[in-house]
């Protein structure tokens, strides 16, 4: 499913953890591993890298390692991108300072902009386990039902507990179209009816991707697109959160009106799989 | 000055009188499918100088006095209104959804902006006595006027009109919707810059003042007021009563918003909108708390307005048919024209650009706070404001029949008209196999798609899944390279086995061929499909049919 791991590495309280966690998937995924890191190479840096690598019990010469230099985000993508990776680790904090959100951290630039799939996880383990936990952000797209079937052999490799589609969906300007000639019973029956033929829409569209092995659990709310999966996946304590990686290039104004997909990165709900 | 018991008393009578006859009319035009709005305005006109005030001019005089402290406590009332319905305006606009639709919506908003005000401003500044300019107007600052008043659009409208027409969750009525929002902040900005362009404020800032400011405010609210907005919205929604603690920030916010803009020179209802929108993006914001405040404005303080409008102007006696034809013209030729264009040129086909463009034609209320606010303004005169009236409620009435016309088209992926007799066949075949065998040879020869290719992707769905629904039915499917939908059906008496949940032999099988590369019309079909057969009555009835012309048309009939 991947076959090169690639994992984003600083000199961070979190290294050892994520190399752990890389080393896990590399196992579950049987896949090459290699390791970028960004920042100048000498004996020093050197000597930290593998110290951080042994104590995470890796076999460093089972494993490529990668030295970059400048700006971190573009390195990792550069590197990332040369190397072949098909899933890039990086760890992230859950949310980031207001301005460091707007302006760009290292992980929010490389969950936009990274050409392949990424795994950001927000809270690595020093002894990981497998994720039980699957939540899919989910619309009706080619772009998506990729995304549904790498979550779903993800979550069988991991022998997952729960894997729950979720489906939000908004109509921008309902309340005007029917707010003054409508009762609150009528409108609320007009909503529900909306989830229910929602529902009944994506049991087809999972129905067709003839998934087996794990039971799939669909919800639909009404709400602002993006927000409502995440928060619901939030609330329910997902280990993975699934969602299609941007179409496009996400901007500034993509921050500032936050929509979509931002929702997860202005605030990660859980370990974010990001498939592209 | 203070209001005696008896002006108190008419005041409030004559608000009563407004409420009742503006619910009523609102009530009629619902039920016939038009907006509310124009029941309202019809209301207005009855109870002004049009016709009441022509029946017994002094019964009008003594109750819509023209002049003194009550019509100075109506005009404050319909001022709160009028910003309360800007404020509930902004509250729909939704800038994220622009960002999502991206190119469409963006070139649909800038050329139905940019096109009605060229066309607006370049006939007015050439031709000001044609469009009624009155004597001491500056042409410039007119023809900005006309420009901005051709080009805006109401959101309310547009959305009731795409929800009646069943496409307000489709691909077209979001690109229709996320233009109209956009189109809206844009105009209401220029109209604002025009009102401080005429001086209208009584603080003394120079127009760049004004205009520093106002781009201030926006960004301001936009960015980190909406943030801050966000962060404090839930802590309301738990700490104080619901829903009247978040009602009463939204009026506070909205009234601020209000009083800021009217500060620094223009007027109160853009700080309403802008404040509307920072508060409408917050995700915490409850749906049910939005129809409240929707159910609050739009049956109280919109009607008040509404009928206002009625009570200013005699209808009659300025009624110009030259500068009403001319301002129709130019709003639809704009429009239209505009918004296709931008449609068309960001790739959506003829007929839905065509779409695009009429949908966006409506301006409705937005048009008519616009048109009052520069009469007020003295702006223009009150021939240019019932030309601008009457354009608003001729382009909102007309916007859905025509859309209606064009989307004709579209419905060509409906099962309705999927279903053709020269498509059916009657087949004794056993096996599925041989069934599909006959379905895809007639697919074929129709697609010009080798039978192979088709049975290949058939049998592969087929085989991974079988698509027996239930109720005799089975629809085999596949997406494969092309681009409209294809369907044909084989009656079969006997029975096949297509594994159907209900164990039930297939006697209805539908085969369906969806283009590859959109998922969403197959599944839209394929539930279409299924709740038609959900009543085994009628498709007992179905399977009983001797005739295909009249299998096809029980088919098409199924509710």
């Amino acid at each position: 499913m991947f076959s090169k791991i690639g994992l984003a590495i600083s000199f961070s309280p979190t290294g050892k953890a994520l190399v752990k966690e890389s080393l896990r998937l590399q196992q579950i995924f049987n896949s090459r591993l290699a390791l970028i890191h960004i920042g100048e190479r000498n004996s020093e840096s050197e000597t930290l890298l593998f110290q951080t690598i042994d104590e995470a019990g890796a076999d460093r010469n089972n494993l490529e390692i990668i030295w970059g230099e400048g700006d971190p985000a573009t390195a990792i993508i550069k590197a990332g991108k040369e190397a072949g990776i098909d899933l890039l680790v990086v760890g992230a904090l859950e949310k980031e300072k207001m301005l460091k959100f707007y302006f760009g951290s290292v992980a929010r630039k490389i969950m936009r902009e990274f050409p392949a799939s990424s795994l950001i996880l927000k809270s690595p383990s020093l002894e990981p386990v497998p994720f039980k936990k699957f939540f899919i952000s989910a619309d009706y797209s080619l772009r998506c039902e990729k995304t549904i079937r790498a979550a779903f052999q993800f979550a069988l490799k991991e022998n997952a507990q729960e894997f729950t589609i979720i489906r939000d969906f908004y109509m921008p300007g309902l309340t005007a179209a029917i707010g003054d000639n409508k009762t609150y019973d009528e409108i609320s029956a007009l909503i529900d009816q909306m989830k229910y033929d929602e529902e009944e829409k994506m049991k087809l569209f999972i129905q067709e991707l003839n998934l087996k092995g794990l039971e799939i659990k669909i919800v639909c709310m009404y709400g602002k697109e993006g927000w409502e999966d995440s928060n619901y996946a939030r609330t329910n304590e997902a280990d993975i959160f699934a969602v299609t990686g941007p179409e496009k290039k996400m901007g500034f104004l993509d921050r500032l009106f936050t929509h979509e997909i931002e929702f997860s990165f202005e605030t990660l709900p859980a370990n974010l799989l990001i498939i592209k | 000055m203070q209001l005696s018991a008896g002006q108190i008393t008419t005041f409030l009578l004559s608000i009563s009188i407004m409420l009742f006859l503006a619910k009523i009319l609102g009530e009629l035009f619902t039920k016939l499918k038009q907006p509310a709005i124009v029941g309202e305005i019809i209301a207005g006109i009855l109870l002004g100088p049009t016709v009441f005030g022509m029946i017994s001019p002094e019964s009008f005089q003594w109750l819509f006095p023209q002049h003194g402290e009550i019509k100075i406590a109506l005009d404050s009332f319909t001022t709160v209104a009028v910003i309360l319905l800007l404020l509930i305006s902004g509250l729909d606009v939704d800038l994220s959804i622009v960002l999502s639709q991206g190119k469409k919506a963006i070139s649909t908003s800038f050329m139905g902006l940019v096109a009605p005000f060229i066309l607006g401003f370049g006939v007015s500044y050439l031709f000001p006595q044609l469009m009624g300019i009155g004597e001491d107007g500056s042409k410039f600052v007119f023809a900005l006027f006309m420009g901005t008043a051709l080009s805006i659009s109401a959101l309310p409208v547009i959305a009731k009109t795409l929800m009646d027409l069943n496409i307000f969750k489709t691909r077209l009525g979001f690109i229709i919707i996320a233009a109209a929002m956009l189109n809206d902040l844009f105009g209401w900005l220029i109209f604002s810059i025009i009102l401080g362009l005429i001086g209208g404020n009584t603080h003394g800032f120079t127009f760049e003042q004004t205009l520093f400011f106002t781009i201030t405010f926006v960004l301001f609210v936009l960015s980190i007021g909406k943030k801050i907005i966000n962060r404090i919205i839930p802590w309301i929604q738990t700490k104080i009563s619901f829903p009247g603690g978040i009602l009463n920030f939204i009026l506070i916010m909205g009234f601020l918003g209000a009083a800021f803009t009217e500060f620094i020179g223009i007027h109160a209802i853009f700080g309403a909108f802008i404040v509307g929108i920072a508060i409408g993006d917050s995700v915490h914001l409850k749906e049910n708390t939005r129809q409240i405040i929707h159910q609050f404005v739009s049956n109280i303080f919109a009607p008040l307005f509404f009928v206002s409008i009625g009570l200013r102007v005699n209808f009659i006696a300025n009624f110009d048919i030259v500068i009403v034809v001319t301002i129709l013209i130019l709003a639809f030729a704009g429009k239209v024209v505009g918004c296709g264009f931008g449609a068309y040129w960001s790739g959506l086909n003829k007929n839905e650009s065509l779409v695009v463009g009429f949908g966006m034609n409506s301006r409705g209320a937005m048009e008519i706070i616009l048109g009052i606010l520069a009469l007020q303004a003295g702006l223009i005169h009150e021939e240019v404001f019932v030309g601008l009236v009457i354009m608003a409620l001729f382009t909102s009435i007309s916007s859905a029949p025509l859309m209606s016309y064009f989307l004709k088209e579209k419905d060509k992926t409906k099962f309705k008209y999927l279903v053709k007799e020269e498509f059916v066949i009657i087949s004794n075949e056993s096996e599925k196999e041989k069934v599909i065998s006959q379905l895809v040879d007639i697919a074929s020869e129709e697609l010009k798609i080798k039978k192979e290719i088709i049975f290949k992707e058939v049998m592969t769905r087929e085989n991974s899944l079988p698509t027996g629904i239930a109720n005799y039915l089975a629809v085999p499917h596949a997406k494969i390279k092309i681009k409209e939908p294809f369907m044909c059906i084989a009656i079969n008496k006997k029975g096949i086995n297509f594994e159907a949940g209900d164990g039930l032999p297939s006697k209805i099988i539908v085969l369906l061929l969806t283009p590859e590369n959109n998922n969403e019309l197959q599944l839209q079909l394929l539930a279409e499909i299924a709740s038609k057969f959900k009543e085994k009555d009628k498709v007992v009835k179905l399977v009983s049919c001797e005739e295909k012309s009249e299998f096809c048309e029980a088919m098409r009939e199924m509710a």
